[in-house]
């Protein structure tokens, strides 16, 4: 969709819309699109956010999931759906800010808007407790000596790896798991020596059988505040990820707006700052849509300059 | 074991909504069995879209209920009408029909649902507590292991499931060729989607499922229709003498024994699925037996061997799924994706992770088998009536169901041609008889192989002698490669199958 177009429909959904709507509304039931199948973080988080916006709304707030292709496929859909805010996508920016670099798929940032993120993903480096190196220093002290593997999950985290390693003199060997149900066992069992994490961590890291060497989020995690950042430890490298509800472009003002303050009021409520604190170590915040318009493009930007390497 | 984990389990077991999912699931179950031609993989795939809105514990819980009530009902038409609801209960028509012929139809039936209630209860304690250990010892595997027995679990299966060497081979292969669609796992890169977004996560499980499994059998079945069952059923009257009594109880209880330990060993094999074990089990009582040539004719130990252990085979196949996260059977495969559907992955960390829930499936396990007995003892009579459904009115219904089923799934008009596309090739692979089950099978197996021989060769570095620290792999590969020469010797000497029968 080009520039003017999008300023069209825009239009025409404006004077379409009765000037009263923006108290009244919803008028009818919501749906909330989450990519991934039920059961996993972005999953469990949309559930409850679901509820608290309905709360707010007044009106249900209905669970899809259109699991496939790490959210393109829920995209692909959302980009095609009428833009009057009645559906909306909550999940995770890596879809967008990552995916269409190796993939073709039928969508661009420009096609939506980034109305509110309300957690920050939590993506780290992570090891067993019976290693004999627990740092991400130590790591790479260790692999200096002697032949290391890692499990990657997605492209990304083994490009950043890839360049460390080859900036430290590594001889790395990279295994695909599939997930992170498939990196549990691998790094419990001690058959890889480190690992990228973007969240099960949370599950093992409280009974003391797996540690975190560093975070690949921007900053630290609230939840383990001794661990330092890749970037603190010299790497200029990151993976930014933020749980974000993310609508169509076109939708009108006073809709984005009611959306906003749905969202904003979750971000303090108990019950969704219980879930996603408590059970998936996802610190809640409220990033407002002007601050993550850019955040989606400056991190497209960042990520294509390490997957260019 | 951990007993808080076990008595929150029972707790749990003891629901009102656990009493009205696993109910369900067994009631459902025994009609599905009862109709012949309706399969138990056909029911669990088109009730797995049904148990979206179940808890984790309920919907897996109402799925092994539904397969338990399948193994028990199939018992009644296999009794009353000589056309077994499965094929697990062909054994079972072998006695149970000439039995009720001569007048004896409730005794009959009564057996084999003693026999079938019996056997499953003591196989869900067998798993219980062999699965536990299990799983601890399955910990200790890693790729190589993994690798090793998901291809020693593959070609046991395509071995078994009947049909020529060829044929079998050329099902598997297909299998594992679709079975790489998708983005690959490690680089991201699109493979075989042709510019397809929904292919990305590879062909949709529950589409190839459905329609393999239950809309081509609705394909085929409609080609029967002609099939006139009405003339030999048997009627059911109300007579006093006409009931199980405690001399024959005495009598099948050690075939129960024996065979609810056949059907325990044949499940936990991978590959080997209840109509081995039922046919295994009959022959072994007839051996045992002092006068055999009473076998065929009305001897109720018959029919207590085949259903004691086609209902053990069920639990049983579960020591290999929840130990390490493979699938002994169709029905077991189907269930990881029901697992998958509720985020959990299965397999020896299960049980360190979810110990709750492993715990509360098996009291919903044991929970299933007393609702089966209760349904069975008192619904006797009305089941029995459904042998009387006429087929004209059954296809269209399930036909729905498949549909439907798939619409839940979320992937709008492109599951349903899905669905269509591989309903067709299951209709011409069942046609020209090549195994729909290999494919299947092959086809679920293939991303886990795919990603564990990827790990075990980088890990490896290449080096093969990494195996000789490995000697669970080893002896793993060593007994994949017997059962390929052995496999390939046999259909080039005889020319013939090896003789089997399909895994499910």
């Amino acid at each position: 969709m080009n520039r003017r177009t999008l300023l069209a429909t825009t239009l025409a959904a404006t004077l379409a819309a009765p000037a009263a709507m923006a108290d009244d509304w919803p008028t009818r039931p919501l749906t909330m699109v989450i990519g991934f199948a039920a059961g996993g973080s972005t999953d469990i988080q949309g559930r409850v956010l679901a509820r608290v916006m309905e709360e707010y709304l007044g009106q249900p707030v209905n669970v899809v999931n259109q699991p496939g292709g790490g959210s393109a496929v829920a995209f692909t859909r959302l980009k095609n759906t009428t833009p009057d805010g009645y559906t909306f996508l909550f999940g995770g920016t890596t879809a967008l800010t990552f995916t269409p670099i190796i993939t073709p798929v039928e969508y661009e940032i420009d096609d939506f808007e980034y109305l509110a993120a309300v957690a920050i993903g939590q993506n780290a480096i992570v090891t067993s407790a019976e290693q004999p190196f627990s740092t991400f220093d130590e790591i790479i002290e260790y692999g200096r000596e002697n032949q290391m593997t890692y499990a990657q999950q997605t492209p990304l985290d083994e490009a950043i790896i890839r360049s460390i390693a080859e900036q430290e003199g590594l001889d790395l060997a990279i295994v695909p798991t599939g997930g992170g149900g498939g990196m549990a066992p691998l790094v419990l069992g001690r058959e890889v020596d480190f690992a990228y994490s973007g969240g099960t961590h949370a599950q093992y890291t409280p009974t003391g059988e797996m540690v975190v060497a560093a975070f690949m989020s921007a900053e630290r995690s609230p939840f383990y505040p001794d661990v330092p950042t890749l970037i603190e430890l010299g790497y200029d490298y990151s993976i930014e990820d933020y749980r974000t509800i993310i609508v169509p472009a076109g939708v009108p003002d006073e809709v984005k707006a009611r959306l906003m303050s749905a969202a904003e009021h979750a971000s303090t409520s108990e019950a969704f700052i219980d879930i996603t604190e408590g059970n998936t170590f996802f610190p809640v915040v409220f990033i407002g849509q002007e601050e993550m318009e850019e955040n989606v493009r400056r991190i497209r930007a960042a990520t294509e300059e390490v997957m260019a390497d | 074991m951990n007993f808080d984990a076990v008595g929150a389990a029972a707790a749990e077991a003891l629901t009102l909504a656990s009493f009205i999912g696993i109910g369900g699931g067994v009631l459902l179950g025994y009609v599905v069995g009862v109709i012949p031609g309706l399969s138990r993989s056909v029911a669990i795939s088109i009730a797995i879209p049904l148990t979206f809105y179940m808890s984790p514990y309920i919907a897996i819980s109402f799925l092994i209920g539904l397969s338990k009530g399948t193994a028990a009902g199939s018992a009644v038409s296999a009794i009353l009408l000589n056309a077994p609801g499965e094929a697990s209960s062909a054994a079972t028509a072998l006695d149970g029909y000439p039995m009720a012929k001569q007048g004896k139809p409730k005794t009959a039936l009564q057996i084999g649902l003693i026999a079938s209630v019996l056997g499953d209860i003591m196989a869900t304690i067998i798993l219980i507590f062999v699965a536990i250990p299990f799983a601890r010892v399955a910990l200790l595997f890693g790729p190589y292991e993994m690798a090793a027995i998901l291809m020693f679990a593959l070609v046991f299966i395509a071995g078994l499931s009947g049909g020529s060497l060829f044929k079998g081979l050329a099902a598997g292969g297909l299998g594992i060729f679709l079975g790489t669609i998708g983005l690959d796992n490690q680089t991201g890169l699109p493979r075989l989607t042709f510019g397809y977004t929904e292919l990305m996560d590879g062909l949709p499980l529950i589409a190839v499922a459905i329609g393999t499994l239950a809309l081509s059998e609705m394909f085929v079945q409609s080609e029967r229709l002609r099939y006139d069952r009405a003339n030999m059923a048997v009627t059911l009257e109300h007579r006093p003498d006409d009931r199980i009594t405690w001399p024959i109880m005495r009598r099948i209880l050690p075939t129960i024994f024996r065979g609810t330990g056949v059907g325990t060993f044949v499940g936990a094999l991978p590959g080997l699925g209840p109509s081995v074990g039922s046919f295994m089990s009959y022959g072994m009582a007839q051996r045992a037996a002092k006068e055999p040539e009473r076998f065929g004719k009305g001897e109720p130990k018959g029919i207590a061997a085949s259903e004691s252990a086609d209902n053990a085979v069920i639990p049983a196949a579960l020591i290999p799924l929840f130990g390490l996260g493979i699938p002994g059977n169709v029905s077991a495969a189907l269930l990881i994706g029901a697992f998958a559907i509720h985020g959990i992955t299965v397999g020896p960390l299960l049980l360190r992770d979810n110990p709750e829930l492993l715990y509360s499936i098996f009291a919903g396990m044991i929970l299933a088998s007393l609702i089966m007995l209760a349904l069975g003892w008192f619904g006797l009579m009305v089941f029995a009536q459904i042998t009387r459904v006429p087929p004209h009115v059954v296809i269209p219904i399930v036909v729905f169901f498949c549909l439907a089923g798939m619409m839940l799934q979320g992937y709008g008009t492109f599951g349903l041609v899905i669905l269509l596309g591989f309903a067709i090739l299951g209709y011409l692979m069942k046609k020209y008889d090549y195994s729909f089950v290999t494919f299947l099978v092959a086809f679920i197996i293939t991303p886990m192989l795919e990603l564990n021989l990827r790990q075990s060769i980088i890990l490896s570095r290449g080096n093969w002698a990494i195996l000789l620290d490995r000697p669970i792999a080893l002896f793993f590969i060593a007994c994949t490669v017997v059962a390929l020469v052995m496999l390939a010797w046999r259909s080039i000497r005889t020319g013939k199958p090896p003789a089997g029968a399909p895994a499910d």
